[in-house]
């Protein structure tokens, strides 16, 4: 589903390469977290998959996308088959939560009657039922985060991408927000998860890919935070 | 295309920058109705031209022996001039006007003045008016063959152009339409300064928007059209005030102040449906160059 080949990222601004000779391959349907201090390389290396940016060297596949030689104008059809969540959810403050989520289809020209069928049915699946005329402000930050994976995830994208997704929130309100990305997961979504949060990857015990500057330093199946430290 | 997506995102731009877009639409108004006016200004210098180039003629004053001989021009200096200018097929006509005839002419001309009282038959030339061939919309080659002739010939005293005198009118109106022009080009630079500006201050007070938009795998298309019809909308919007201060500009000056001219044939009248044909040509000129500098803007300047 992902794979990456030897890919380096150098930014002009720094000495140190941001990935250096990265090789990651991610399976349909897995769940990967991928940890790390700051400045290791983890939003690089989601930057890359969603093609933010291009890498200097090295390859990057995204299902049968070669992503660094996409032309520009295919970049909107590997963005329709990923999803992505934030730490700062990004919603649209002046919308409702039901506006917020229709607009990721209506963007990408989905007729009305799709959305009016698919909108409810996805804040369902995340737990906001009753609450697509809610405004962002109204909600808690657990709730906008749902809004947030709901907008993602409503265009059943191949793969879901979370930056730090449970770094705004409490540990109760995290576990819960884990348990909807579980549940995307076993939809058949990939899902790539950066993260500081060690409870959270000890709890799960899922694949853990370790960056330390720019380097993988650990891949390992069914892992926790901070083996060997 | 989900066109009430772009509708809806379009009016909620406009608004957002409701003092942005007055001003975009003002100066774009401004700068097209002196555009405008520059076209009005070319069109009647066209249309005086074609009035006078049917008109005007050269003129051959005969020297004072020859006009107090002959009052017929059948005497061989005048007759041979005539003869002269009649074989040239650079010439339409050719009329005689004794002194008699020019005198009566010039009472008429200055009726009511000291001159016209002043004036003898006797101390007005006769003159051989000649009337040229139009050759390619120009008697510029038939006036020059006709001066060219009749200079420094026995009995002719001087040849005189009347295209000559009213080339000064031309040159005036010509200024008139060059500054018009001028003023309508810096307006328009600072015109396409604002539409520019405008449509990065709008693409940035709305970039989370955008910025979902790209993450979801909106295409260009979808992201940029919300702009990109912004600034043409206010350019369309400029463009129609434009034509309405050009009608109102006519009926409220140009009316009056060309009233007496225009009536007596001197420069023809800037009709309605002159001004409305000029608007009509504004308005996808406005939204022209609103939509190209717009697409141009997001190109360079906004990552969209």
């Amino acid at each position: 589903m992902i794979r990456l080949e030897r890919v380096t990222k150098m930014y002009k601004t720094s000495t140190r390469p941001a990935l250096d000779r990265v090789s990651v391959e991610v399976g349909k349907g897995e769940f990967v977290f991928l940890i790390g201090p700051s400045g290791s390389g983890k939003s690089t290396f989601l930057r890359l998959l969603l093609r933010e940016d291009v890498p200097t060297r090295g390859k990057i596949w995204v299902t049968d996308l070669d992503v660094a030689k996409l032309p520009r104008r295919k970049v909107p059809r590997l963005r329709q088959r990923i999803g992505v969540v934030f730490q700062d959810f990004r919603l649209l403050t002046n919308k409702t939560v039901g506006e917020n989520v229709a607009f990721a289809l209506e963007v990408i020209g989905k007729s009305p009657s799709t959305i009016r069928k698919v909108v409810p049915e996805v804040l369902e699946l995340v737990g906001l039922e009753g609450k697509a005329d809610r405004m962002p402000h109204e909600l808690s930050g657990g709730e906008q985060q749902r809004v947030a994976i709901a907008r993602a995830f409503v265009n059943r994208p191949l793969v879901l991408l979370a930056d730090e997704p449970t770094g705004n929130l409490d540990p109760d309100t995290s576990q819960d927000i884990m348990l909807l990305l579980e549940r995307i997961n076993r939809t058949g979504t990939t899902v790539v998860m950066a993260t500081h949060d060690h409870s959270i990857v000890d709890s799960m015990r899922r694949r853990v890919v370790e960056l330390d500057m720019g380097r993988v330093v650990r891949d390992e199946a069914h892992a926790v935070y901070g083996v060997g430290r | 295309m989900r066109t009430d997506f772009v509708v809806r995102e379009v009016a909620t731009g406009l608004r957002r920058n409701v003092t942005m877009t007055v001003a975009m639409v003002l100066t774009t108004a401004i700068s097209l109705l002196m555009v405008g006016t520059g076209l009005l200004a070319v069109k009647t210098i066209d249309a005086t031209e074609a009035i006078y180039s049917d008109r005007l003629e050269i003129r051959v004053a005969l020297t004072q022996d020859v006009s107090t001989a002959d009052s017929g021009c059948t005497q061989p200096i005048c007759a041979g001039l005539r003869s002269t200018l009649e074989n040239s097929p650079l010439v339409a006509g050719v009329t005689y006007e004794n002194q008699q005839e020019a005198y009566e002419r010039f009472q008429e001309l200055f009726a009511g003045q000291s001159v016209a009282e002043l004036a003898r038959p006797q101390s007005l030339p006769a003159t051989l008016r000649v009337k040229l061939v139009d050759r390619d919309g120009s008697t510029e080659a038939g006036a020059a063959a006709v001066k060219q002739a009749m200079e420094n010939q026995v009995g002719v005293r001087t040849v005189i152009d009347q295209r000559d005198v009213v080339a000064k009118l031309f040159d005036f109106l010509g200024g008139v339409r060059n500054v018009t022009f001028a003023l309508a080009l810096v307006q328009a630079v600072a015109a396409l300064m604002l539409i520019s500006n405008t449509v990065q201050v709008s693409a940035y007070t709305r970039r989370t928007e955008v910025g979902v938009m790209r993450l979801v795998g909106a295409t260009r298309w979808y992201t940029q059209l919300p702009f990109l019809i912004e600034a043409v909308v206010t350019g369309v919007v400029g463009a129609v005030l434009a034509g309405v201060g050009l009608v109102v500009g006519k009926i409220a000056f140009i009316d009056s102040l060309l009233a007496g001219i225009a009536q007596n044939g001197v420069i023809p009248p800037v009709t309605l449906a002159d001004v409305l044909t000029v608007s009509a040509y504004l308005v996808p000129i406005g939204a022209l160059i609103a939509g190209i500098t717009g697409y141009v803007t997001l190109r360079l300047y906004v990552k969209v």
